[in-house]
């Protein structure tokens, strides 16, 4: 696995020619997006004062017309950029996931399954369901797959209209455990006892019994961090070992964003909750800024380094047969 | 409805809730000390077979293997109490220790497959026991925490509990252990 300095090194040269490329695209990309918006503002304008009487009658046609013009403005946005974000994937998100580590393979129009979504039992049923830039493979003989994923809920008011809510957004992982288990585990960012202290917040944890018992752990620093609940008080501190704690509690803090895990059926599914898109090419910001580069470069070494952080190589004995 | 009834009533509302949560950790212990028996049983059905394959090799630990034998022939015994349970478990582990230490003294012990195997599934077994050891004593920690605490105990007194005693996790389980030198 190569390090955040060696793939840094990679993009700013075996890469170089490619970003350079693109730069010009983005430039010109970010002209037209611009150029057409402002097309668009004209025409809205012009329009909506040809239809001044109708809109004073109605605030309802005001609301129509208002929503229409974003779904213009997000589509066009969408359309322009398409070419733009294929090019980035195939030249730089490739060959920099070959680069990280060789034994994986990158999709970027793919995603982890809403299958194994639901089968982490990590969050509600999805309506609306996607993603994107899948990444799989095998690490020292582990298996590893993730992806961006967006899950969705669906609402509808009284009026019939339909909107979506965010259920989860960020990267879902999904990898073999390297131990038996036979329970569920679910381990969760603690936000009851965060915000309402040691102790309200337990007790309110305690009440949770869509995820089976409370699981007090005896670490201090993971406590504070995160939740446990599981349908077995013993099989939960097998998983759980004082190592893997602390080893969760570093991928926790290098992540920098909340993560849910859960260990079910001899998988573990983590959730890193990004609440964006990772490894999208910028528009309006330069490809070959720095900042931009290293947030690529070390969400990929933070991904791939998962099975190394977490020793999920360190098979036990009976693993191997 | 007079208020010294409904204070009544929401006194014995309170003291029945109490009465619940004092059972319900009760047997939340017991519960998890049946998980705790089950893993330690595991490891006593280790013992004659490990016994048997270093016995032939370690001339200068017979005491050693004979004291293993017995431990485990007492805790194996029906009708013992926890608390011997786990003084004997404690002693065990010990002597357990002591055996794998004694077998780096011997290099066909070291390379014997046998011996390996049986190394490797004790130390899943350890890992099992840690785990529960670890449930087991939170588990006693709630309720020796509901039995002192102010107003459980006055219930807890009421109902004749007692502090239960706590498995003493051995310091080098609190390590982060190194597998991979286990394993190779």
């Amino acid at each position: 696995m190569k390090s955040v300095s060696e793939l840094t090194d990679f993009y700013y040269k075996a890469l170089y020619p490619t970003l350079e490329r693109l730069e010009k695209k983005r430039k010109a990309l970010s002209h037209r997006i611009i150029y057409s918006y402002i097309i668009l503002g004209t025409l809205a304008l012009l329009i909506g004062s040809a239809l001044r009487e109708l809109f004073s009658d109605s605030p309802d046609a005001i609301g129509f017309f208002l929503a229409l013009l974003l779904a213009i403005a997000v589509f066009l946005y969408k359309l322009l950029s398409k070419g733009y974000i294929e090019q980035f994937k195939k030249g730089v998100m490739h060959p920099l996931v070959k680069e990280a580590h060789n034994g994986l393979e990158y999709r970027c129009d793919a995603f982890i399954s809403e299958a194994r979504y639901e089968a982490s039992e990590l969050f509600s049923h999805a309506d609306r369901y996607g993603g994107n830039d899948y990444i799989s493979g095998s690490i020292e003989g582990v298996k590893i797959e993730f992806s961006d994923i967006h899950a969705q809920k669906e609402h509808r008011d009284s009026k019939g209209r339909k909107s979506y809510s965010t259920i989860f957004q960020g990267v879902f992982i999904v990898t073999e455990f390297n131990k038996h288990f036979s329970s569920k585990t679910f381990i969760l960012p603690d936000s009851a006892q965060k915000s309402f202290g040691d102790l309200i917040g337990s007790w309110l944890q305690s009440k949770n019994p869509m995820r089976g018992e409370l699981i007090k752990m005896d670490d201090a620093a993971f406590e504070r961090e995160f939740v446990v609940y599981g349908s077995d008080q013993i099989e939960a501190r097998y998983i759980l070992s004082h190592a893997v704690m602390q080893r969760l509690l570093e991928f926790r803090r290098k992540s920098r964003h909340p993560i849910s895990l859960s260990f079910v059926n001899a998988q573990m599914y983590i959730a890193i909750h990004y609440g964006k898109d990772m490894f999208e090419p910028s528009i309006f910001t330069s490809l070959l800024k720095h900042s931009l580069a290293m947030e690529y470069i070390q969400n990929l070494t933070l991904l791939v380094g998962l099975i190394n952080e977490l020793k999920l190589n360190q098979k036990l004995w009976s693993k191997h047969e | 409805m007079s208020i010294p009834l409904a204070l009544i009533l929401i006194f014995g509302i309170i003291l029945l809730l109490i009465y619940n949560s004092l059972v319900y950790k009760k047997n939340q212990v017991e519960n998890i000390f049946a998980g705790v028996d089950a893993v330690l049983k595991k490891r006593y059905d280790l013992i004659p077979n490990l016994v048997a394959s270093v016995s032939r090799y370690m001339e200068h630990e017979k005491g050693l293997l004979a004291e293993v034998t017995h431990l485990r022939a007492e805790a194996t015994k029906p009708h013992i109490s926890d608390e011997h349970k786990i003084a004997l478990d404690k002693q065990l582990s010990s002597a357990l220790g002591s055996i794998m230490v004694a077998v780096e003294a011997y290099p066909e012990l070291k390379a014997n497959e046998n011996v390996i195997h049986l190394q490797h599934t004790l130390h899943e077994v350890e890992e099992q026991i840690s785990a529960a050891r670890r449930a087991y004593n939170q588990a006693v920690t709630d309720y020796n925490n509901a039995i002192e605490m102010i107003p459980t105990n006055m219930v807890a007194k009421l109902m004749n509990y007692t502090r239960k005693e706590l498995f003493e996790i051995p310091q080098n389980e609190r390590k982060a252990p190194d597998v991979k030198e286990l394993f190779h």
